[in-house]
């Protein structure tokens, strides 16, 4: 299926389970629900309710890149039936990996990744607290949730004991949106944390080959490494990796404070004239006093960027060394980047300073937040 | 809330463990002992990569962005460097200098000042795309006599998503519902000349996490079961050979076919080198990583010049023989450790100078485990299956020790199981055409260490499963490993 008829069949089946669940709902006779299995062995629903006797239709879907079921089991019985799957060996795969056991209740077939399956059954006339757990061998330790069948208000969800933990920080439906789950903090590290340093991982609003430098007085910066520049710079916290560091799901770093600068012009070197847009070639850094020098070819001429704080708090101090031009360099910028600009040379006007041979062996661009 | 950012580290030096201890896996009477080595507190042991200095220290990488130096003397841990994104592979070069394979570039790392810690961060090749997919790992690298070095570009996953803004020129021919390949060179095994060219060497890998050569220099890459994979193996890899998830085809020089699943399977099947080794999924292995070859002289025990590759998802490590049939490598694998005080997670494999074998463990979101733990062969002679060679009739078992000759002339204790996998775009495969085969007569060689079956059919294509029972060494000794699955490519002529 190409992306469109994908995009196409979701949104038929999400019409669909919409207008079967009304229309059911107007019997009073059926509740849907949805749960998909998503990286990082994990359910994104791990709870939900029912009531007793009630008919329910269970449509799982295998969001995830490996495979994985869902079995539902006798109240505190999902030890017992993960560790019957779990024995299996051999067999499991013909079995979906569900043991023949009597504590099983309903079970859904092993999905490969992308496929959707449904289960429908009547929720038990006996109050309790039914697991459901992936047993695909592994996952069942991590990868479960909990169907209660009762009339009866249920525990809040930071209170749940029945479901896994680092879910219960935050609303089930978006696990993901708010907190960082106290379940994956590290401990610090023995050394004192002073900047600048830096840190590499996939940032937003630049490519997946991003730099992000933590410099002092609370100003940090993106520098690209496929497009060699700048790309933003913020004021405030650092990074928060949490998301990251569960790995094995789709997750980025959130930038912790106010972006204060922005690149508009795209690449703001050109060399001879403005305009020329150069090749450009990352060839590395390298930390002189723990400050991170870049080194990137343009038209194979070597560049060397270096960025500190300035002394107030309030900008960035660029210093560019081109130890072997021979040619006019322009330094490009827009006045909608939020900063005011100064250089140590010439005067930077109308988004350009021009740089002769002479004056582009080192010079040095000031980049001043601008006062709202 | 504050961020969990592993901050600069100023004053840094040897960075001593208070967490666990070693706990050390002493049974006695065993060939091998299992030690855990200790590791910082705060550092997440998502182990990337390992390499031994020439002077005995390990130097490791961690998925988090850390280079750290261990010396086993000591028993101290240093941070060489931090911040690198993802790194899954480490080759050191001298005590200063080593590359690192992160996800956007493989790095040289150097410290040029000689205070301990790196200050150079060189691009040795960015010469591949980054669609920032988090199932974008590279793997890598090695490096063979001549001096060339390999990496291996993973496929991103379906499960994910890809940034806005990518690296590398974008074709969405090669976009699938599972894995799939839209930036250079995913999918794709690639070369880099001493001199810096950058050769796409092989295609048609899937999450092919593990490169190493043998002792005849043969390139050796697992791939891990999914789509196109029907189950986890071992290829033997040569310059522009495709094994077999289509993706990356539409990164090969002129290539004009478009969208390569729309190619038949059948024509598929015929274009792709098949995996010298099939492990088969759930019961060999679930995941398997690094492959590394004995090369310790008989420091590690009887397996010289063997292969050990680690395994993901179980307390396991396997052993692979290879043997050249009609000109291609084909050959068996067996578990080596099992257990016996091993986590799970086993990612990274290298072997000490000292000949005892180190294992770096990960997890990242997958069921593995963490850390780093170290096999020593205790000297103890195991009794285990040597090798298992195809003969015309059947198959010769070589064992370590002289076999007990009463239970090795039962053909009863012999079970023989043959089966294959399927070849399809369906995350992997049930094991097909599933036959017992009958053992017809069995002799004993003068060593009593040779064991010569011969079985009722014998057929290319299929993975032959064999479970020993009650067999034992003449010494007493049981047999430590019973359960071995012989690939059969090619017959033997």
């Amino acid at each position: 299926m190409d992306i469109i008829q994908k995009r196409l069949f979701l949104l038929l089946s999400i019409l669909t389970s919409i207008l079967m669940t009304s229309a059911h709902q107007k019997q009073g006779t059926l509740t849907t629900v949805s749960i998909n299995a998503v990286g990082g062995l994990k359910y994104d629903k791990v709870r939900f309710q029912v009531k007793p006797g009630s008919k329910v239709k269970l449509i799982f879907a295998n969001k995830d890149d490996m495979p994985h079921n869902l079995v539902i089991t006798e109240p505190g019985a999902r030890i017992e039936v993960a560790n019957a799957a779990s024995g299996l060996g051999d067999n499991g795969v013909e079995l979906n990996y569900v043991p023949k056991h009597s504590k099983v209740l309903w079970s859904t077939a092993l999905l490969n990744p992308g496929e959707t399956t449904s289960l429908i059954f009547s929720a038990p006339e006996k109050e309790g607290i039914y697991p459901y757990v992936c047993t695909y061998p592994g996952h069942s330790l991590v990868m479960f949730g909990v169907m209660y069948v009762t009339n009866k208000a249920i525990p809040l969800l930071e209170n749940d004991p029945n479901i896994p933990p680092g879910n219960k920080s935050s609303d089930v439906t978006q696990q993901n949106a708010q907190h960082p789950a106290s379940h994956f903090s590290e401990p610090a590290p023995p050394y004192t944390k002073v900047p600048p340093f830096l840190y590499r991982a996939f940032i937003p609003d630049a490519s997946p080959t991003a730099i992000a430098v933590r410099l002092p007085q609370n100003i940090s910066y993106c520098w690209d490494a496929a497009t060699c520049y700048l790309r933003y710079a913020w004021e405030g916290e650092f990074l928060d990796n949490t998301e990251i560091w569960k790995g094995h799901f789709q997750a980025y770093a959130k930038v912790m404070g106010t972006v204060f600068f922005r690149n508009n012009t795209r690449f703001p070197l050109y060399v001879d004239k403005p305009g020329n847009v150069p090749t450009v070639k990352f060839k590395g850094y390298r930390l002189v006093n723990r400050y991170p020098e870049f080194h990137y070819t343009i038209n194979g001429i070597d560049v060397y960027e270096l960025l500190k704080e300035n002394k107030e708090g309030t900008g960035l101090i660029r210093t560019f060394r081109i130890p072997k031009s021979s040619r006019i360099i322009w330094f490009a910028f827009t006045d909608e980047d939020g900063v005011n600009y100064t250089s140590s040379v010439g005067n930077p006007t109308n988004g350009k300073l021009e740089l002769s041979p002479g004056e582009n062996i080192q010079f040095t661009i000031i980049m001043t937040k601008k006062r709202l | 809330m504050r961020p969990y950012i592993p901050e600069l580290l100023i004053i840094s030096l040897s960075i001593f463990s208070g967490c666990s201890s070693d706990r050390n896996n002493h049974v006695a009477g065993t060939s091998y002992e299992i030690h855990s080595i200790s590791t910082p507190d705060w550092l997440t042991c998502e182990t990337g990569g390992i390499d031994f200095l020439p002077d005995g220290r390990l130097a490791a990488c961690f998925q988090r962005g850390e280079v750290m130096i261990y010396d086993p003397e000591t028993k101290e841990w240093t941070l060489f460097a931090q911040g690198l994104h993802d790194p899954l592979g480490i080759m050191v070069i001298n005590k200063s200098e080593f590359l690192v394979m992160q996800r956007p570039e493989l790095t040289r790392v150097k410290d040029t000042d000689g205070d301990g810690k790196a200050d150079l961060f060189e691009t040795v090749t960015d010469d591949f795309g980054q669609a920032g997919n988090y199932h974008e790992f590279n793997y890598g690298p090695v490096k063979d006599k001549s001096g060339n070095l390999f990496i291996a570009i993973s496929l991103p996953s379906e499960g994910g998503k890809i940034m806005p803004e990518t690296r590398g020129r974008m074709d969405t021919n090669g976009v699938s519902p599972i894995q799939f390949s839209v930036v250079p060179y995913q999918g794709w095994i690639l070369k880099i000349t001493p001199d810096g060219r950058q050769i796409p060497y092989a295609m048609g890998f899937r999450s092919q996490n593990g490169l190493g050569f043998d002792l005849e220099e043969n390139l050796l890459v697992t791939d891990n079961e999914g789509d196109w994979v029907g189950t986890d193996k071992l290829y033997h890899v040569q310059e522009g050979n495709f094994y077999g998830h289509p993706a990356s085809l539409i990164w090969k020089k002129d290539w004009n076919r478009g969208n390569p699943y729309k190619i038949p399977i059948s024509e598929l099947d015929s274009m792709r080198t098949k995996a010298a080794v099939l492990f088969p999924h759930g019961i060999m292995t679930k995941s398997p990583s690094q492959p590394v070859c004995d090369n310790t002289q008989g420091k590690f025990g009887p397996f010289s010049g063997q292969i050990f590759v680690g395994e993901m998802n179980s307390e396991r490590i396997i052993r692979v023989m290879l043997e050249k049939i009609d000109g291609e490598l084909q050959g068996a694998c067996i578990p080596f450790i099992d257990g016996s005080g091993l986590r799970k997670g086993n990612n990274r494999l290298a072997f000490a100078p000292d000949g005892s074998l180190w294992v770096g463990q990960t997890s990242h979101g997958w069921p593995g485990g963490e850390g780093i733990q170290r096999i020593v062969f205790t000297g103890k002679q195991p009794m285990d299956i040597y090798s298992m060679n195809l003969t015309t009739r059947g198959f010769d078992l070589t064992f370590t020790q002289p076999v007990d000759d009463f239970a090795a002339l039962n053909p009863d204790n012999y079970k023989f199981q043959r089966y294959y996998y399927q070849y399809h775009g369906k995350y992997g495969s049930p094991k097909m055409d599933v036959q017992t085969v009958a053992v017809k007569d069995i002799k004993i060689f003068p060593d009593h260490k040779k064991v010569s079956l011969t079985l009722d059919s014998l057929k290319a294509g299929y993975v032959y499963q064999l479970n020993v029972e009650n067999l034992k060494a003449a010494s007493g000794d049981s047999l430590a490993n019973s359960f071995i699955c012989y690939t059969v490519n090619k017959l033997s002529k």
